[in-house]
């Protein structure tokens, strides 16, 4: 296979990854909304700073407004990691690699995105944002079972598989901090209604893992217990843990891979630390911040390795 | 719908659905009885149908914007073209005969130059043709195959006789179309197809493709094809990667691929390296190799023409070979069919006049405003002169032009294009259309059932570009039991 036929595959899948989890990550502010009680300030630039836009949202935008940070996050054309510019980038990928990839797959994307594009007024209203995002989400899903269940289980499939596990893992050490940045800003404290639980109910069931939990940690739901089944469940398939064995698994596939089992050794090691953080701490995010700069250097390996061509050439 | 045809103007023209005195032709009446079934409203609906089935396929031929904006989804009119059978294959059989004979002549060319030592041809048509490639001189390809894939235009006259308008030898497009168009049709009517016997055309990706391996030069008993693109920037991008795509070929830009001192052609795979046998290449001549050609190409692959030349790698049309594509050249086709086959042609050319010729010259400077002017080396229908339509400065100007450089132009009588129904707002009205089927030369020969009909949208107009407003319809050969003749026989 191309290089950089490799290298789109590994694209496509990263952004419908980043796509989906984009969108699950503006539903659980949505769903806070809600539930939480009404001392607790919610604060919408919160997620500005988890997907690391602040220069960008403080450029574009003046008010930090429910309205604007939604905006930024879901249909800013503008910015390139907005939810619309993910697929529209993830349906680019895939339209400069469909003579690798099933029909099906291009033409499910290609309908998502029109989809997304025709109704993106419904990201303005908290109502139809939610079944808008429902949708997306199931779309996303769609595709990776769709992938999953007509590809041949080769290189092709390899790299998607790359991608997907990849930014799955990196999401998810992003939405477990959201938890840490809501606990830390929260000052007024009721004991009658504790909105700790509340927030990580709702953290879990952003992922989908709100079920899985309950069978395999069976306590009440605690920021500690959360972020360990998050970081390392063996068996969750968006736990940290599970996406970097699966990458392993994966990788040792593909040609001339030895050289990127140093830097997964390390990212497990990282991962397995027994240190217990005290949720909402900066320790905390500090070790989510450093998961993903380690991540980002596994992502920089693949690069040496297969996706550039010019090396390859020598 | 019974009143479909109502009014339905047929007089002064060749209307490829429907007879003068109103009644559908043969290969049309299946389809006329379905349609008469329906509501005006459910005909709107079918063309709202396919234009929704378009834009979820992704159908388009956009030229590339940064973020996507100006995507111009494939312009279709759900009234299909009916041909019969019987006439199709006539019609097939010239276009084979008339690309054996092309290829004859571009290999002629390139080696002993029969053609003009006989005399039935000026030699110079040749060497000032801008797409003659003296670095192809002395090869002999296998099978003789230079133009693998060709699409010549075909246009209907009032009189009901199919001419061949011109050959497109260099780099042809289309094709995807025509087999997108028919995906689109057995969408939004799918009953048509169970009920009447149209020839399928699925199977040009796996002709091509087993063309194109006939062409390796080299042992491997799977010969690694691939379709050399100028990337996602050119506007038949969509059709390069649909080809790759159905023929499971790599999609290559010029920058996948290299040239190494064994004189052999690789591809940057994710482990290495990989001989490439054969490339269907999707760029001009100029910018194939800018260690021959235009240096300043980026496209291209350095070293592509001496792997050619050596024998490692075979390429899809050949260099040089649009050297047949001129204008000029065409209007000598007869000629070759008859010098190099020893055959009568089987589908005519539209009359010309060579300007080089004096006698030519002298008529078409004469009757410059009956007659449509072209020049010898464009493609896409610019440059053109319509001369009734144009004015008296146009025509001065075109005056010039000719008298500076003759060689460069042909002239041809205006031909009032055939029409075929198409769906406008409420009715049928008739529209102007034209069609590309697509021959292959390899080991064997084959032409598409059919091929792509282009339609001109705009009422009156000639002009079936798709990038100056044209539109296009699916194509069906049709066979009928009359068009089989099993009728009559009782």
């Amino acid at each position: 296979m191309l290089s950089k036929v490799a290298e789109r595959l590994y694209w496509s899948a990263r952004y419908i990854e980043r796509v989906e989890n984009t969108a699950r990550l503006a539903k659980v502010f949505s769903q806070l909304m809600f539930d939480l009680p009404k001392a607790v300030k919610l604060n919408w630039y919160t997620l500005v700073q988890i997907t690391s836009n602040e220069v960008f949202f403080d450029t574009h935008y003046e008010a930090k407004t429910e309205k604007n940070c939604m905006s930024m996050l879901l249909s800013d054309r503008d910015n390139s990691t907005s939810l619309l510019s993910s697929l529209w980038w993830a349906r680019e990928n895939m339209r400069t690699t469909r003579d690798i990839l099933p029909r099906e797959a291009w033409v499910h994307i290609n309908e998502l995105y029109l989809m997304v594009k025709e109704n993106k007024e419904d990201f303005e209203s908290r109502s139809k944002r939610n079944a808008l995002l429902d949708k997306i989400i199931k779309g996303c899903q769609s595709w990776t079972g769709m992938m999953t269940s007509t590809m041949s289980q080769n290189n092709t499939y390899r790299f998607i598989m790359l991608g997907t596990a990849i930014e799955r893992a990196d999401m998810t050490s992003r939405i477990l901090d959201v938890g840490g940045f809501f606990v830390s800003q929260e000052t007024v404290v009721d004991d009658e209604y504790p909105s700790d639980s509340i927030l990580w109910a709702n953290l879990l069931k952003s992922v989908s893992a709100y079920f899985m939990y309950r069978q395999n940690v069976q306590t009440e739901i605690t920021g500690q217990h959360v972020v360990d089944f998050l970081m390392k469940d063996k068996e969750f398939a968006r736990s940290v843990r599970f996406c970097i064995n699966f990458v392993s698994s994966v990788v040792s596939k593909l040609p001339n891979s030895s050289e990127l089992k140093e830097e997964l050794d390390a990212l497990v090691l990282h991962i397995d630390q027994d240190t217990v953080y005290e949720v909402g701490s900066t320790a905390l995010h500090d070790y989510l911040d450093e998961l993903q700069m380690a991540l980002s250097t596994v992502h920089n390996k693949f690069y040496e390795i297969w996706f550039n061509p010019k090396q390859l050439a020598a | 719908m019974a009143h479909l045809l109502a009014d339905y103007p047929t007089e002064g023209i060749y209307d490829e659905s429907v007879q003068a005195d109103g009644k559908p032709r043969l290969a049309s009446e299946q389809l006329f009885d379905y349609m008469s079934k329906l509501e005006s409203k459910d005909f709107k609906e079918l063309q709202k149908n396919a234009n929704t089935t378009i834009a979820q396929f992704g159908i388009s031929f956009t030229v590339y914007s940064d973020k996507g904006n100006i995507d111009r989804l494939w312009p279709f009119d759900v009234f299909p073209r009916a041909i019969d059978v019987k006439e199709w294959s006539q019609t097939s059989k010239g276009l084979t005969q008339r690309l054996r004979a092309l290829n004859h002549f571009i290999e002629d060319v390139y080696n002993e130059q029969k053609i003009f030592k006989a005399g039935i041809m000026p030699l110079d048509v040749i060497t000032s043709s801008k797409d003659y490639r003296p670095e192809c001189v002395g090869m002999k390809l296998k099978h003789g195959s230079w133009a693998c894939i060709c699409g010549t235009d075909l246009v209907r006259g009032a009189d009901g006789v199919m001419y061949v308008l011109e050959d497109n030898l260099r780099v042809p497009s289309g094709v995807s179309y025509m087999l997108e168009n028919r995906a689109v049709m057995k969408q939004v009517m799918p009953e048509v197809f169970h009920d009447m016997n149209i020839m399928p055309v699925d199977q040009y990706p796996t002709n091509l493709l087993s063309m194109l391996r006939s062409l390796s030069p080299n042992d491997d008993p799977i010969p690694e094809v691939v379709v050399l693109t100028p990337g996602v920037y050119n506007s038949a991008y969509y059709e390069h990667a649909y080809l790759a795509h159905e023929m499971g070929a790599e999609l290559v830009e010029g920058s996948d691929l290299v040239v190494l001192g064994d004189d052999c052609v690789y591809m940057r795979n994710i482990d290495g390296l990989k001989k490439v046998d054969v490339i269907y290449r999707r760029i001009d001549d100029a910018f194939m190799d800018p260690e021959v050609f235009r240096e300043d190409s980026t496209l291209g692959v350095p070293g592509l023409m001496r792997a050619w030349k050596s024998g490692n790698v075979a390429i899809a049309n050949a260099p040089g070979c649009g050297v047949a594509d001129d204008k000029v050249v065409y209007a000598y086709v007869p000629d070759m069919i008859r010098f190099y086959l020893n055959e009568e042609p089987l589908v005519p050319n539209v009359p010309t006049y060579l300007c080089s010729n004096p006698k030519d010259r002298a008529y078409v400077l004469e009757h410059l405003a009956e007659l449509v002017v072209k020049p010898a080396n464009e493609s896409g229908g610019y440059g053109l002169l319509i001369g009734p339509h144009a004015s008296e400065e146009e025509l001065e100007t075109f005056k010039g032009l000719i008298q500076e450089n003759p060689r460069n132009y042909i002239a041809q009588p205006t031909l009032n294009l055939s029409t075929v129904p198409t769906v406008c707002d409420d009715e049928l009205d008739p529209r102007h259309v034209d069609l590309r089927p697509f021959i292959l030369q390899g080991a064997k020969t084959y032409v598409t059932a059919g091929g792509l009909t282009r339609v001109a949208l705009r009422k009156g107009s000639l002009v079936v570009n798709s990038s100056q407003g044209g539109g296009s319809k699916d194509t069906w050969i049709v066979k009928t039991e009359r068009s089989e003749g099993e009728q009559h026989a009782l």
